[in-house]
């Protein structure tokens, strides 16, 4: 026995076998994530989704009323994964206007995800590629170090004179 | 160099060409452009076309219309714009041009 779900897809209304929505709607999560959140990308969504309630309805015309998981897995092999999708796609073109779009180079932020005090071992730990663990013991060292080196520069000047 | 990427990248440059060649001739779905490039091994995934659509509708190139289908929900039939028309024209002789100069450079040699 399975627990069947509901569901609204374009409008149309499809009951679905419970791991295949959960399944679907993972897979759906990645398209939009892929896609991103202007305009555009919403109305590509719908266009997918559009035409996954299309192949869902021939689904259950040629036979049985629930939408199960081999159905959502052939329409995801149909659709392709965010992954075949930008394999096949043209480079994205920055759209004239949008004024801070990411030229690939590597920036220097804070991390506020990765903080002890103010997120900056994260983000030298995330610009460096290395754990920022490592960074907030150096950092400590230095804290604790620094006194000796300053005296040790002092000396060097006492030196020179 | 991966000859897989190569050829890959090779089919991404001229997707849009193909797209507004398949659409001059007349208006269609989405599914059914999908069928035509994938019968020419131009795209493998549907999951292509939509942005691609939506890019050149976006830009002024395409234009769509809603119609009903009995098979589920409404489906949106594209078709080429007069700028589109103007865009596929210039496309044409790009390709020719392109497709000349690989002739040239075959019979240097």
């Amino acid at each position: 026995m399975k627990k069947t779900l509901t569901i609204n897809l374009s409008g149309l209304v499809f009951h679905i076998d419970d791991d295949a929505y959960e399944k679907l709607y993972a897979y759906l999560t990645q398209i939009n994530r892929h896609f991103g959140n202007d305009a555009e990308a919403k109305e590509i969504v719908e266009d997918i989704e559009n035409r996954i309630a299309e192949i869902f309805t021939e689904k259950i015309k040629s036979g049985g009323e629930v939408i199960n998981l081999d159905h959502v897995n052939e329409v995801i092999v149909i659709m392709g994964t965010p992954e075949a999708i930008s394999n096949e796609e043209e480079e994205k073109q920055p759209a004239a206007g949008k004024k801070f779009y990411h030229t690939g180079g590597k920036r220097l932020y804070r991390d506020p995800e990765d903080k002890v005090l103010g997120g900056v071992c994260g983000g030298l730990g995330a610009y460096f590629s290395i754990d920022p663990v490592i960074i907030r013991i150096i950092f400590a060292l230095i804290f604790f170090l620094g006194g000796n080196g300053s005296r040790y520069s002092k000396r060097s000047y006492g030196n020179s004179c | 160099m991966n000859i897989d990427n190569s050829k890959a990248q090779m089919r991404k440059g001229i997707l849009e060409y193909c797209i507004l060649l398949i659409l001059s001739k007349k208006p269609l779905y989405a599914s059914d452009i999908i069928g035509e490039l994938k019968a020419a091994q131009m795209i493998v995934v549907e999951g292509t076309l939509y942005p691609l659509l939506t890019r050149l509708k976006n830009d002024g190139y395409l234009s769509y219309k809603w119609e009903e289908s009995l098979q589920g929900p409404p489906r949106k039939y594209y078709e080429l714009t007069p700028e589109g028309t103007t865009f596929l024209s210039e496309l044409e002789i790009s390709w020719s041009d392109l497709v000349e100069a690989i002739k040239q450079l075959k019979d240097k040699g």
